[in-house]
């Protein structure tokens, strides 16, 4: 469910850049997915698929790059990558910032 | 570089604009189905509608019973039917809110869809959120849903009759919790039996006092 509605989001942003660029063709879509987001990459996949029928984006390619799960400490400020745990690896600080891992984002659309 | 959720989220940080010029604070309870949202609305409604002016909106797949259940309380109410969407986004927030007669009002509660993770990506452009979990649902939630509880303002854990029927275990789902490095008020409520709810409503009453 929730990875149609994300797509969905993303048709609406595939369909305002090429109109702006005028792009008649969508070719490629670089995607970064936060492992965060609980997405699972073939529904996510599918529903792209699914979306694309019919549209300027048939046959485009979905390329989806996971992101993993970082947090910044705040009494260390070191980088540490967060598996089920959420302390800082470094000093065991409960106080991380996840930096990473969050991510939804449209990295590029590329298309003629 | 976009956020494919950007418009969402532009549209919300417009509501909490409009929330506060019109000072009022908005909650977003996120549960699994059944856990006990609606159930907690009604406490919520009948212990501080005689103080507070509250709105709500209610999301809901296909219907409007929860909706219903709410009526008897006189209060003005919103449906959203999402038409078998997971979540509510904050353009359907934003519909609601217009329908309200906002500076009338110090207090809208959301029930947002019965999910655990879609509802989570979507900013409504709440002031808080609330993840609400029952006994009966396990006390792994944490660990399988850590964006939820770490988005979230309180966690509420309902239907604490039911603990000696089930195999909850509160000290696992404490630990859990303490993994997640969630450090927020977690409260222990049965709504059935209306235990444990003077201290739940105590943490609404210094919100919506300080707004
Ligand atoms: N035993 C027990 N049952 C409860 C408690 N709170 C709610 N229930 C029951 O659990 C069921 C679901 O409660 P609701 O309040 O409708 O749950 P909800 O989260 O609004 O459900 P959806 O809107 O369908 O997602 C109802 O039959 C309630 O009577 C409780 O504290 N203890
Ligand atoms: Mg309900
Ligand atoms: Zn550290």
């Amino acid at each position: 469910m929730h990875e149609i509605a994300i797509v969905n989001h993303l048709f609406e942003i595939i369909n305002e850049v090429s109109k702006k660029e005028n792009l008649s063709k969508i070719s490629q879509v670089n995607f970064l997915l936060g492992e965060m987001q609980q997405i699972v990459p073939e529904i996510f996949r599918f529903a792209f698929e699914s979306a694309a029928e019919n549209t300027i984006a048939q046959n485009a390619i979905l390329n989806i790059e996971i992101v993993s799960i970082k947090g910044q400490c705040n009494s260390c400020n070191k980088i540490c990558d967060v598996k089920k745990v959420f302390y800082c690896s470094f000093c065991g600080s409960k106080d991380l910032n996840i930096i990473n891992g969050n991510e939804l984002i449209i990295k590029s659309i590329e298309g003629e | 570089m976009r956020n494919v959720l950007d418009k969402n989220q532009d549209k919300a940080d417009d509501i909490r604009q409009l929330l506060k010029q019109n000072q009022v604070v908005m909650f977003n309870f996120i549960s699994s189905p059944g856990a006990g949202k609606t159930s907690l609305l009604e406490l919520l409604c009948e212990n501080l509608a005689p103080e507070y002016n509250i709105g709500i909106i209610e999301g809901d797949a296909y219907t409007d019973r929860d909706a219903r259940r709410l009526i008897k309380y006189n209060l003005p109410i919103i449906q959203i039917n999402t038409e078998g969407g997971c979540h509510l986004d904050s353009n359907s927030i934003s519909g609601a809110l217009a329908e309200f007669d906002l500076n009338k009002l110090d207090v809208v509660f959301v029930e947002n869809v019965g999910n655990l993770i879609c509802p989570t990506a979507f900013d409504l452009g709440e002031n808080y959120c609330i993840a609400l979990t029952s006994t009966t649902e396990g006390d792994d939630k944490p660990t399988k849903y850590p964006m939820l509880f770490r988005k979230a303002d309180s966690i509420i854990l309902n239907k604490i009759d039911l603990i000696p029927y089930t195999n909850f275990n509160i000290n696992s789902f404490k630990a859990d919790l303490q993994k997640l490095g969630v450090n927020i008020p977690l409260f222990e409520i049965s709504c059935m039996q209306q235990a444990g709810i003077n201290n739940v409503l105590d943490w609404f009453k210094v919100i919506i006092e300080s707004k």
